[in-house]
């Protein structure tokens, strides 16, 4: 487990040391602002707006770093040669796929939570309440930034990062889009829609299960036992991604 | 004792748009013994650096068989080796202290003033104590050769694999990596480095691999390799008032170039006896093999 938290922490270092990540967190702060004066726009739905625009702010913020940070997560160790020295010491493989995604993983929850002070003080500002419902949205969001981190791993074992981003940005439109590519199979009646669609949610997460926003924005009732369901969802496809990228890995010339 | 055994070490890559495959290791053979400094000498493209990742678990051998203390590498073993490749990318958002505590604890657990001491007493020893606390990314390719050495010592293990450490580095950072790595071996650690720098190589290993085309042309104490590989023979005489030399390769042609320079005339004032250096008898046994090593 030490080497891993190792990782973790160095991984974490670097990304926090990143201007970019800077720049992301400004946009983001500046598209929850955005979603103020948004919601000024509405005379009766101001507070829905803003906590729609803002919740969206931070789902971007947690995709957008899952995607491109995690791209280059292991293939910029590999490019820049860092791996050699790492790979050397008594740490496995599969060690450094999980300490990396700890790392990266962290910093979305730092990222997350930061993101989340600011859009609680415009919450109460607007005198929307903030409870327990608001953390589990958090967490739905985690939990799919987790998921895309798993899948942009395992892309990135076999091709160069842009290419992960499409594929991985691929995979997050998909998996929002799932119950409107099954609804449009069903009309279909036949044809090549019926077979994609299975194969799509066969093989593929459907992230809007753990999109919950509208506990927040449309105070729609809480089943804690689905919300449960869904990380343990969550859960599983990060656990069979990380398990695939450490087989390709494990197969891996690194130097 | 051996500390790293290899054993018909065959290596090849794919390359090319339409992969093809390209040998660069055939069934390589060498040893390194505990407690020596081991050169491993061979020019650019000779498998140098293929042969320290295969044997280091980094890239896959097709074949062959790599042992250390007598046992394949595993996760436990690799806390008695230390690494340093060549032209070192380290994470440039660290100081150097932050630097060694990382692979510090990546390759034990350790007591926090403990670590603290041993990092300090590193840094002194590679002459980097001033840069302690500066970022990586202003640090020289010196500095960064050193601090990669550190790194590589940082667990106090019993063989250090050095991947070209000299390249690149002014005359004075070789000097001052060189003493660094004739200390470590003082203190029993054994250091198996790759080079093509032959002054230093000479200076620094007591034993030599040789390797060419990814097979191993000699293996020894460096000392056989300079006796084995024979003398010159230079001898200086006056003629006409002018001073001359003539250089012989071979002990035999001694006496009959002395007679012929004595018939001549000439008055013969010495007969040195030059031993080759090492790169003259590297680039002769690169020629005797066919082409470069």
């Amino acid at each position: 487990m030490r080497p891993i938290w190792v990782l973790a922490v160095n991984t974490y270092k670097e990304v926090i040391r990143d201007r970019i990540l800077y720049a992301l967190l400004l946009f983001a702060i500046l598209l929850i602002g955005l979603s103020l004066a948004l919601g000024q726009l509405s005379f009766a739905e101001q507070a829905r707006i803003s906590a729609n625009f803002g919740l969206s702010a931070i789902h971007l913020s947690a995709v957008v770093l899952a995607i491109f940070v995690g791209s280059n997560l292991v293939s910029k160790e590999i490019e820049k040669k860092t791996i050699l020295t790492i790979l050397v010491r008594p740490i496995s493989r599969l060690q450094f796929i999980l300490g990396k995604a700890l790392g990266l993983g962290l910093l979305i929850l730092t990222m997350i939570l930061g993101l989340a002070v600011v859009l609680t003080l415009i919450f109460l500002g607007l005198g929307l309440s903030v409870n327990v419902r608001l953390g589990l949205v958090l967490l739905g969001l985690l939990a799919e930034a987790m998921v895309l981190l798993g899948f942009t791993l395992v892309f990135s074992m076999f091709t160069k990062p842009l290419l992960v981003v499409c594929f991985s940005v691929g995979l997050f439109l998909i998996g929002h889009w799932q119950s409107s590519l099954s609804f449009f199979a069903q009309k279909s009646q036949g044809g090549i829609l019926v077979p994609v669609s299975w194969l799509v949610s066969t093989f593929l997460p459907n992230l809007e299960r753990l999109n919950w926003k509208s506990l927040v924005i449309y105070d729609v009732p809480l089943d804690g036992y689905a919300k449960m369901l869904s990380l343990t969802y969550a859960f599983s496809w990060f656990a069979v991604c990380v398990v695939l990228a450490t087989l390709l890995f494990k197969r891996k010339d690194v130097g | 004792m051996n500390l790293l055994q290899v054993s018909g070490l065959t290596k090849s890559y794919k390359k090319g748009f339409i992969p093809r495959r390209t040998l660069v290791l055939r069934g390589l053979d060498f040893s390194v013994p505990a407690g020596k400094v081991t050169g491993f000498l061979g020019a650019n493209g000779a498998g140098k650096t293929t042969t320290m990742r295969c044997v280091l678990g980094l890239d896959y051998a097709d074949s062959g068989e790599v042992l250390f203390f007598g046992q394949p590498l595993a996760v436990e073993t690799k806390k008695r080796i230390g690494f340093l490749p060549e032209r070192p990318y380290f994470y440039e958002h660290l100081t150097g202290i932050e630097f060694l505590e990382f692979y510090a604890n990546l390759s034990a657990s350790w007591n926090k003033s403990v670590l603290r001491d041993k990092i300090g007493q590193l840094l002194k020893r590679v002459d980097l104590d001033f840069a302690k606390d500066r970022l990586l990314r202003n640090y020289s390719k010196g500095m960064l050769q050193k601090i990669g050495l550190a790194q590589a010592l940082i667990h106090d293990p019993e063989i250090v694999i050095l991947d070209e450490p000299m390249s690149g580095l002014d005359p004075d950072g070789r000097l001052a990596l060189a003493e660094i790595i004739q200390e470590t071996a003082k203190r029993g650690t054994a250091v198996f480095f790759s080079s093509h720098l032959m002054h230093d190589t000479e200076r620094l290993c007591e034993r030599l691999v040789v390797i060419k085309g990814g097979t191993c042309l000699y293996e020894g104490t460096t000392e056989a390799l300079l006796d084995r590989s024979g003398v010159d023979f230079e001898i200086i005489y006056l003629v006409g008032g002018q001073k001359q030399s003539r250089r012989i390769s071979s002990q035999d042609d001694v006496q009959s170039s002395l007679r012929e320079i004595l018939s001549a005339g000439a008055t013969v004032l010495e007969v040195r006896r030059h031993r080759l250096s090492l790169e003259e008898i590297f680039v002769r046994m690169a020629l005797r093999s066919g082409g470069v090593a």
